[in-house]
């Protein structure tokens, strides 16, 4: 083709070559400057920043999805099974894989048997959360839902199953107050310094020794780290690290001993416990009624929670430790240490009981109310008598009593690992002057001698304290645990029994007391003949609480008292008496009389105790013979 | 009437072919890495690149076999054809994601602001060769040029698609600059531009325009909505420190998290799995493009010559800078393509037909002038 077909071509003017020349040059380095910038910025951005924006690409593309561990079982003394852990499913709602949620969740409301209500409030609840989070829509369900659901699950998009390890427990509300239970992590708790290491959806130990043991418990959650898409979805999996199953424990607490005592304390509210008397180690904490655990799964309701706390039995209540009882006459025991130590009198002095004393310008009564008429220190003892334990209160002074009391661990916390370990109230005139700003009155000496007045105490308190007056003088801490083992059976830690020191009063009075104690028992006239078993010598001390003294119950028959106006019923034991092992403390809560109520509690739990230690297991209850009431006690 | 001319297979640019070849196979690989697991399109787009490839080398070759001069006489008519298939896009074009971009001849789909790009280039260096006085453009000079690069950018700002409008206005200043403006007339203008930018702010961008701009200055005060393009892509370019995550494992890519990533955003997809060194290659790879045909340009046997490559390199220059700046979070998201690199039928036959224009205009560079 020719160029003459376009226009006259004119060779450039080589001015004008040179003028344009220099304009590309500027063009030049227009480019040349460009380019560096570019570069410069590859550089800053890939390796410069290059590190950082690695982990943001990983951020963005590796989820990771957290295994629950199977939480650590919790074992008897023997090793035998309390509370083990098993496989529960859960029902999940997975929004992104949900793209027609409403007619799902309905056939789902359908096949778990929930309103859809239900359903749509948990998923609204998780509103706020992103989208690939999980919902967990219910709970531990059941097999049979559980093939329907697998069954249908084509029908079902967004609807997963989540297995995650659950507590299975074998012996249902068995010692649930010491137990406790576990739940899903609130948000106040995710807050918490000592659960930073959980998430939301965790389940924790919520109270008792879930709570206390949780961080042996929980084990160490698996991973699997998931690579997703923008939207998501999972592309494969890139690593798994199994879950660590958690720690067991191994409780002091003896399983059938301890049912024993559930089982004898029926629908009675109050508390039993068990030591071991030369180790601290409770064999029994039973609370009546037992919290009722299932109520507890998944968040209690707010009715049923109402219900429980203003039940008059208070099941809500670890009375082991948080009920704070005068004790009544047991606290005789406290008294008779205090003043055979202190030689204010010694084991035959006696006194005349002509059924009351008179104080100032008070009578004080003894419950028998034609009086016991002459007593020494043993009859004493062993028939409760008040008008000889008023005048030993007398002699010994407020202060006195309180020092002996506080040896033997009252007016204070026990130390047990708990929450919530109540410690009772020894009142003394120091106590009076800072609490009322008022002078102790010698008049109430005489009520804080026999157990009553300002005098509280737990029933692990007063185990605890016969315990150590039976043998030798030791207060030990009470434990719950005595050791702690991996899953592979190397102990992670054991607990040896903690002394917390020994209690003052003399071995010659420890003695004196403990005959008395035996004389409760097995002499005539004593107050617990009830608990007397064929074999073995028990020594105890009955107690009644009055809970209020009021005239308009005067002269009513038993039955005739409104419940909560009831007497509280004490009973504090050992056994066998000349080697003592255990200490058995009971409390019937309103059950007016130590003797009758608490007694054939006690009686129970030495049956069996000694029955599974002669090795006759798991003889069949005979039925109890209706207790025929004696000599009441006030 | 075709005599063929030996010289012309002799002066034949094979530096430029081999530049073109090398970005086109990475550009290609590259494709099959951020669309090889598309599933819901039916022939495979890397394949389809592969066919506008072939197309384009026959527009070379046409191109290629007639003086580039013959543009001096086709250029009024190829602008009038601009006008109509942007105006045609604009009444009954197919409306993509709220834009009016597409024509759809059946077999393809149009974007004609595209070549409108390749013609305003013909057209102004056509304009500025005939106008030359050697004396400097004055303003009164400037008024057709600047109505001839008007009409289309207003025709793209409408549709909308404000980057290739802008991009029209770049290669319009950088032509103008070219052919010598007087020093007075240089200085107005630049006040003006100037002065126009908030005015233009204001009045003239649509809000989605406005809140790119400000995603741009801080993108992550909206990391989930506009600010996600370029956070994301940051990311993808980032990750890939020096060598890369390798061909196909870039997760930024392959999992979605880029977005566009097979059109304005392929330099990311690159960039992640080749790292530092292959994007570097490739930045250099246009560097010596571009400086290559400004080689073109000052060789070329007359100022038609000077103009039209100056033209065409200075508009592969700011599509490539444009683009690149943009994916690096250096400029605001605007939908400009790398060319040869991003994925699309019109860009890339009308980047190849400017291509090919300079080849032309190369291998006429010792052809008999009077």
């Amino acid at each position: 083709m020719s160029p003459r077909h376009f226009a006259r071509i004119n060779k450039i003017d080589p001015d004008e070559l040179k003028m344009l020349k220099k304009r590309i040059d500027i063009a030049m380095a227009v480019i040349i400057f460009s380019t560096a910038l570019l570069v410069t910025r590859l550089w800053y951005l890939q390796i410069y920043r290059g590190d950082e924006y690695i982990k943001l690409a990983e951020k963005n593309r590796i989820r990771i999805q957290e295994v629950a561990a199977p939480r650590g079982n919790l074992l008897d003394r023997t090793g035998a099974p309390i509370i083990t852990s098993r496989p529960s499913f859960n029902v999940v709602w997975n929004r992104e894989d949900a793209p027609n949620p409403d007619a799902v969740l309905k056939d789902l409301a359908s096949i778990l048997k929930e309103d859809i209500s239900v359903l749509l409030d948990k998923i609204r609840a998780a509103a706020e959360n992103p989208r690939f989070m999980l919902i967990r829509l219910k709970e531990d369900i059941d097999w049979d839902t559980l093939t329907t659901i697998e069954n249908k699950h084509l029908s079902l998009p967004g609807v997963r199953i989540e297995v995650v390890p659950s507590r299975d427990y074998l012996y249902g509300d068995f010692a649930s107050h010491l137990i406790g239970y576990i739940g899903e992590i609130s948000p106040t708790e995710l807050k918490a310094n000592r659960y930073n290491k959980y998430q939301s959806g965790d389940q924790i130990g919520k109270q008792g020794i879930e709570k206390i043991f949780d961080k042996y418990l929980m084990g160490e959650k698996g991973r699997t780290y998931l690579e997703v898409d923008v939207h998501g979805f999972q592309q494969r999996q890139m690593q798994t690290q199994e879950p660590f199953p958690g720690n067991d424990l191994h409780l002091t607490l003896d399983i059938e001993l301890q049912r024993a005592a559930e089982e004898a304390m029926g629908d009675k509210a109050g508390a039993v416990v068990v030591m071991e008397v030369n180790t601290g180690n409770l064999l029994v904490m039973c609370s009546t009624p037992l919290l009722p655990l299932q109520e507890f799964v998944g968040g209690i309701k707010t009715p049923v929670w109402n219900k429980l706390l203003h039940d008059p039995l208070n099941p809500l209540l670890n009375k082991t430790i948080q009920g704070q009882y005068p004790p009544g006459s047991v606290f005789k025991i406290v008294t008779a240490l205090a003043a055979i130590s202190e030689g204010v009198i010694n084991q035959d002095t006696t006194f005349f009981c002509s059924g009351f004393i008179n104080f100032g310008n008070r009578r004080f009564g003894c419950w028998k109310k034609g009086g016991h008429g002459t007593v020494n220190f043993h009859r004493a003892l062993v028939e409760s008598c008040d008008v000889y334990f008023y005048s030993v209160g007398q002699r010994l002074g407020i202060d006195n009593i309180a020092k002996y009391a506080n040896s033997l661990g009252l007016g204070k916390k026990t130390g047990i690992e708990l929450e919530h370990d109540k410690g009772g109230l020894i009142p003394s005139t120091a106590w009076k002057r800072q609490r009322y700003k008022d002078k102790w009155h010698e008049g109430e000496t005489l009520s804080v001698a026999i157990g009553q007045g300002y005098v509280s105490t737990t029933p692990l308190q007063l185990c605890r304290m016969t315990a150590a007056v039976v043998n030798g003088g030791t207060l030990y801490r009470p434990q719950m645990v005595h050791k702690i083992t991996t899953p592979d059976g190397k102990i992670l830690k054991s607990f040896s029994p903690v002394s917390e020191g020994k209690i003052i009063g003399s071995e010659h009075s420890l003695a004196l007391i403990r005959e008395a104690l035996v004389g409760v028992v097995h002499e005539p006239g004593g107050t617990a003949k009830v608990v007397r078993l064929p074999d073995v010598f028990i020594g105890g001390k009955t107690g009644t609480a009055q809970v209020v003294r009021l005239a308009q119950n005067e002269g009513l028959g038993e039955q005739a008292i409104p419940y909560k106006y009831r007497d509280h019923a004490w009973f504090t034991s050992f056994a066998p008496a000349d080697k003592p092992e255990i200490a058995v403390t009971v409390l019937v809560e309103h059950g007016q009389h130590g003797g009758s109520a608490a007694g054939p509690v006690a009686k129970a739990v030495y049956k069996r105790y000694f029955e599974l230690k002669s090795g006759k297991k798991t003889a069949p209850e005979e039925a109890t013979s209706p207790v025929v009431p004696e000599e009441k006690e006030e | 009437m075709l005599r063929f001319d030996r010289r012309l297979l002799l002066n034949f640019d094979l530096v430029l072919l081999g530049a073109v070849l090398v970005v086109a196979l990475i550009g290609l690989a590259n494709l099959y890495s951020s669309t090889h697991l598309y599933t819901n399109v039916g022939v495979p787009l890397y394949f389809k690149e592969l066919t506008y490839y072939l197309m384009g080398a026959a527009i070379i070759l046409l191109i290629i076999s007639c003086d580039y001069r013959v543009l001096l006489t086709l250029n009024y008519p190829l602008y009038a054809l601009m006008i109509l298939l942007l105006l045609f896009a604009l009444v009954f074009g197919k409306n993509i994601s709220g834009a009016q971009r597409w024509i759809n001849l059946g077999f393809f789909r149009l974007q004609p602001s595209e070549p409108a790009k390749l013609i305003l280039v013909i057209t102004l260096a056509s304009y500025y060769y005939r106008k030359d006085t050697g004396r400097g453009f004055g303003l009164l000079d400037l008024a057709i040029p600047a109505l001839l690069t008007g009409l289309p950018f207003i025709l793209i700002a409408k549709q909308p698609d404000l980057g290739t409008g802008l991009l029209l206005v770049f290669v319009f200043a950088s032509m103008t600059i070219f052919v010598k403006l007087q020093r007075t007339t240089l200085a107005t203008i630049l006040c003006g531009g100037l002065a126009f930018i908030p005015i233009g702010w204001k009045f003239f961008l649509k809000p989605y325009q406005r809140q790119r701009v400000e995603t741009f200055l801080n993108p992550e005060n909206d990391p989930l909505g506009t600010g996600y393009h370029i956070i994301q892509s940051k990311i993808a370019v980032g990750s890939g420190r020096i060598i890369g995550k390798g061909y196909l494992q870039g997760t930024q890519g392959q999992l979605d998290f880029l977005p566009e990533r097979h059109t304005d955003f392929a330099f990311s997809v690159w960039a992640e799995e080749w790292g530092f060194l292959g994007s570097f290659t490739l930045i250099i790879c246009y560097f010596f493009m571009i400086l290559w045909g400004l080689n073109i340009a000052i060789s070329a046997r007359d100022k038609f010559g000077v103009l039209l490559a100056f033209g065409v390199v200075s508009l592969i220059f700011w599509q490539a800078f444009i683009n690149l700046a943009m994916v690096m979070g250096l400029l605001p998201v605007v939908g400009v393509p790398l060319p040869l690199f991003s994925y699309g039928g019109s860009s890339l036959l009308t980047n190849l037909a400017g291509l090919g224009i300079l080849m032309n205009i190369r291998m006429r560079r010792f052809m008999g002038t009077s």
